[in-house]
């Protein structure tokens, strides 16, 4: 069971059950806990081969045992995932937490993965259970419906969910190119239903410097 | 547990705060003026700008007389709600009224053009002048103080309605053999407190509870030419007489 110690510190209650998370995030605990290191981008021989060609690759604890266990990275405010079945996309280094009942995989995110500064594969978390994501400040959380497609700044992006097509944006024009461009070149334009997660904060990223 | 609350373009507040880190601002075919980089999303038809070219260029001569920063800033008009945000830092805004605000120019985030922006004398800070609201970011809270007071450089947000500072130095610690020796070399303990800002007058002066600052531009400084005080002159070649050949004109 995840709950928030905080804004900044994930606390989970263990009962004998087992979460994943980032390598080295663990700050104390009570109890009983045993830790081992595996390796994000999904399960298997297959996992380690995507792991190798996509590079998307977090360094991943399971923790087992039972009390409480809490977690924490340089001060990163903590927001809660709760998945029904659906599919969170989210960025590696933004990822802290996932229960039992949820799959982590990695997926191409085209072209918005280069703008972002986070390369082009993200980390996806499936099934349902709770998942911790990480981002610097608090997240906000922003609804897309199909009257309202939003645009995002791509370093300030962390995470969505639900059905969403998301295309890269630019507004680009002939005085980007004689370097007077407004710094909002490229967006991520999210449309369809569901939720993003946006941090108060931008990444430096190949867009924002045009 | 806490289920963190979704907003959507409805539940957005107008003008106003999202949380203590980000800012949304309402446009209705109405225009705002932005620091380059500091939108995160935002809902509806909103175009930015940069300000100074085209159309824009009769901004530049209304509310924005600062050709130096003009390249750092944008124009976003259209309609929709805009998130701003700048490194996770607190961000607030302030309401104007026929008053006048000197603000480190990295911490001015955004500003309504109803304000009127000027570049201030001091090195590094700008100030708005008129009837408006701007949003401003500082690394955690802004306190509020009154002078006569005295403020480290880099705890200084900015200051409303009270005449500009002047520096203040702890002359007595930096003379004798000993202080001496502690200003040239560092040895001995130089506090990093030797040099503030002084505040007299009526106004309100703020702070930010860190001294880390924003990245600001080196704009308002004098021409760099010799003979101008502060300005730096060419490289210093060998055999040149220090700074009294400066100081006759040579």
């Amino acid at each position: 069971m995840f709950r928030l110690q905080g804004s900044k510190t994930l606390a989970v209650d263990l009962t004998g059950d087992v979460v994943k998370a980032k390598n080295g995030s663990m700050v104390a605990y009570d109890g009983r806990m045993s830790f081992k290191k595996l390796s994000g981008g999904g399960e298997g021989l297959r996992g380690m081969v995507t792991r190798r060609l996509t590079g998307e690759q977090m360094t991943v604890m399971e923790v087992s045992g039972q009390g409480t266990c809490y977690f924490a990275d340089r001060a990163s405010e903590i927001s809660l995932v709760s998945l029904h079945g659906d599919k969170l996309y989210v960025e590696a280094s933004n990822l802290l937490a996932t229960d039992s009942g949820l799959r982590t995989g990695t997926t191409f995110t085209g072209l918005r993965g280069g703008a972002s500064g986070n390369g082009l594969f993200t980390t996806t978390v499936e099934g349902t259970g709770q998942a911790a994501i990480m981002s610097d400040g608090q997240a906000v959380v922003l609804r897309v419906t199909p009257q309202y497609p939003l645009m995002v700044d791509p370093g300030a992006y962390i995470a969505h969910q639900g059905h969403l097509q998301q295309h890269l944006q630019s507004g680009v024009n002939f005085r980007t190119l004689m370097g007077e461009g407004s710094g909002e070149a490229f967006q991520i334009r999210f449309e369809g239903d569901g939720l993003v997660y946006v941090q108060p904060s931008e990444r430096n990223t190949v867009g924002g410097d045009v | 547990m806490s289920t963190p609350v979704v907003f959507d373009p409805m539940t957005l507040p107008s003008d106003d705060n999202v949380n203590s880190y980000t800012f949304c601002v309402e446009l209705k075919g109405s225009r705002w003026f932005l620091q380059k980089g500091k939108m995160i999303a935002y809902y509806g038809q909103i175009n930015f700008d940069g300000i100074g070219h085209g159309r824009f260029d009769r901004l530049v001569r209304s509310s924005f007389h600062s050709p130096l920063h003009a390249s750092d800033w944008v124009v976003a008009e259209g309609s929709g709600k805009m998130l701003l945000a700048d490194r996770a830092f607190d961000v607030n805004s302030f309401d104007l009224e026929e008053g006048n605000l000197t603000i480190r120019s990295g911490n001015l985030l955004a500003f309504d053009p109803s304000l009127a922006l000027k570049q201030s004398i001091v090195p590094g800070f700008v100030t708005l002048i008129g009837t408006g609201k701007f949003v401003a970011a500082s690394n955690g809270p802004v306190v509020f103080m009154e002078p006569p007071l005295r403020v480290d450089p880099q705890a200084l947000v900015g200051w409303a309605d009270c005449p500009s500072p002047c520096h203040h130095y702890d002359h007595g610690y930096m003379t004798g053999v000993m202080g001496g020796i502690r200003s040239l070399t560092g040895i001995g303990g130089v506090s990093g407190e030797e040099h503030q800002f002084e505040f007299v007058g009526a106004g309100t002066v703020l702070l930010q509870s860190s001294e880390a600052l924003m990245a600001e531009q080196a704009t308002g400084a004098v021409p760099g030419e010799p003979g101008v005080p502060g300005g730096g002159s060419a490289p210093r070649m060998p055999g040149q007489l220090g700074d009294l050949q400066r100081r006759f004109g040579l």
